[in-house]
């Protein structure tokens, strides 16, 4: 099955189950004229007994067509529709009774430009987690708060950050919160696994980890000294985890030439999916951009078997600047 | 939503490119008239003769075949929450006979002289 996708003010597309292709209507000066059973040359020296009249009806004609081509699904909207209503925890003081910003499966498969794949893919990828049916996102100071709870009681238990005991935290932690949202902050920040004996562990992921924490850290402030940043956040990540800047690709940005240097929050999520304008975004930001401190932003809008250099090579203008290559937009930004 | 209708392979059909328009004779409709007649040569060149004129064409495979989607269904007005439509993918083409080259009327009597 195929489905057609898109609300009034969208382009269509057209989805499978796991993929999304942009629609487009195609004209030509010429009549195309369908004609069911006509035979071709091939077909008629196959069979030559058939060489009598065939009278064939031409089904009808037209002038245009629908053009298909393979496309980025058109995500970012799912974010914008769960970030509605962050899950604040049961506990939350929210009014429970304004659900008209919560999406089932199926209601995203309606709104959202994209196969169901990709969808529920995507929905992983956000740690997006189904609470009552519906799709939910959890508010950041509740999943930092869940967070806390874990490793708090990985240092205290002084369990290995390679395997942590799904059964223990529920236990211990099952008090404080649901034994499901446990569960759920504990296959985002790790990695699931079954030991020989059968039970649940998780080995932890310290570069996720480490990022959610820099972002607790930076989204406070328009931008932090680096240094002072850099050893804030060291002392604030669980004990045995190492900090490391190449952690926070796609989240924030250093000002190498500030002085003194800062790091400030700068998340891919936030800036546009439209290729142009996220070029224009970016080089609104920055006026030069080197392509190690670019490729973090603009990754995501790489279509199969293109390249971050293609991206480049299309959107932006090269110069060299100081012996090093830099990149700037190729109009002038207002 | 679009849906393979029926049982069994899906109908081939074939398209008939034409440079311009197809007009009726008299004033009437296209529907229910003869266009013309399709020929091929020996060599598996297309043929059309239209009226008077005769045209020669080639037979292509479609890079990109086509599928000819016919709607059921739905409100006249699409809307969120009344039926959606479903498109049945009713035939594929994967060939195409394209004729570009201008017509040529077929005079069969020439007279000698004037």
């Amino acid at each position: 099955s195929l489905v057609i996708r898109g609300e009034k003010d969208e382009h269509a597309v057209l989805c499978s189950k796991d993929k999304t292709y942009d629609m487009k209507i195609a004209d030509t000066s010429n009549m195309l004229l369908f004609v069911p059973g006509c035979k071709t040359p091939e077909e008629l020296n196959a069979d030559p007994a058939s060489c009598n009249i065939i009278h064939s009806q031409i089904a009808g004609y037209s002038k245009n067509y629908w053009e298909l081509r393979r496309c980025r699904p058109k995500l970012k909207k799912l974010r914008k529709l769960l970030m509605e209503d962050p899950y604040e925890g049961p506990d939350s003081q929210k009014d429970q009774t304004l659900a008209f910003s919560k999406y089932t499966t199926e209601d995203l498969l309606s709104l959202i430009q994209a196969s169901e794949e990709e969808i529920l893919h995507q929905l992983q990828v956000i740690d997006a987690c189904n609470i009552e049916g519906y799709w939910r996102i959890l508010d950041f100071d509740y999943e930092m708060k869940l967070l806390n709870h874990v490793t708090q009681l990985i240092d205290s238990e002084s369990w290995p950050l390679s395997k942590v005991p799904l059964c223990a935290c529920i236990e211990e932690l099952g008090s404080l919160e649901p034994g499901e949202m446990i569960e759920h902050i504990l296959l985002s920040y790790g990695r699931k696994y079954v030991d020989d004996a059968g039970e649940v562990f998780f080995e932890m992921r310290e570069d996720k980890i480490c990022r959610a924490i820099a972002q607790m850290l930076l989204q406070n402030a328009v931008k932090f000294n680096l240094s002072e940043f850099e050893e804030v956040w060291q002392q604030s990540v669980p004990e045995g985890m190492t900090t490391r800047l190449d952690q926070l690709q796609g989240l924030a940005l250093v000002d190498k030439s500030s002085r003194p240097e800062t790091i400030f929050l700068l998340k891919v999520e936030d800036l546009p999916e439209d290729n142009q304008e996220r070029f224009n975004s970016l080089f609104g930001i920055r006026e030069k951009w080197t392509e190690v401190d670019i490729t973090p932003y603009i990754q995501d809008l790489c279509a199969e078997k293109q390249t971050v250099g293609a991206l480049l090579t299309k959107y932006a203008r090269s110069s060299m600047l100081n012996g090093v290559k830099v990149y700037n937009s190729r109009r002038p930004i207002s | 939503l679009s849906r393979r209708g029926g049982t069994g392979a899906l109908a081939q059909w074939v398209l008939l490119e034409l440079q311009g328009e197809v007009e009726p004779r008299q004033s009437g409709d296209l529907a229910r008239s003869l266009l013309g007649d399709l020929h091929y040569t020996c060599e598996g060149v297309p043929v059309l003769i239209v009226g008077h004129h005769i045209l020669y064409g080639k037979v292509v495979q479609l890079e990109k075949p086509f599928a000819v989607l016919v709607k059921q269904g739905g409100a006249p007005q699409p809307s969120p929450v009344g039926p959606h439509g479903h498109y049945t993918v009713t035939a594929l083409i994967k060939t195409k006979l394209l004729f570009k080259t201008r017509p040529k009327p077929i005079i069969t009597h020439v007279p000698k002289k004037v």
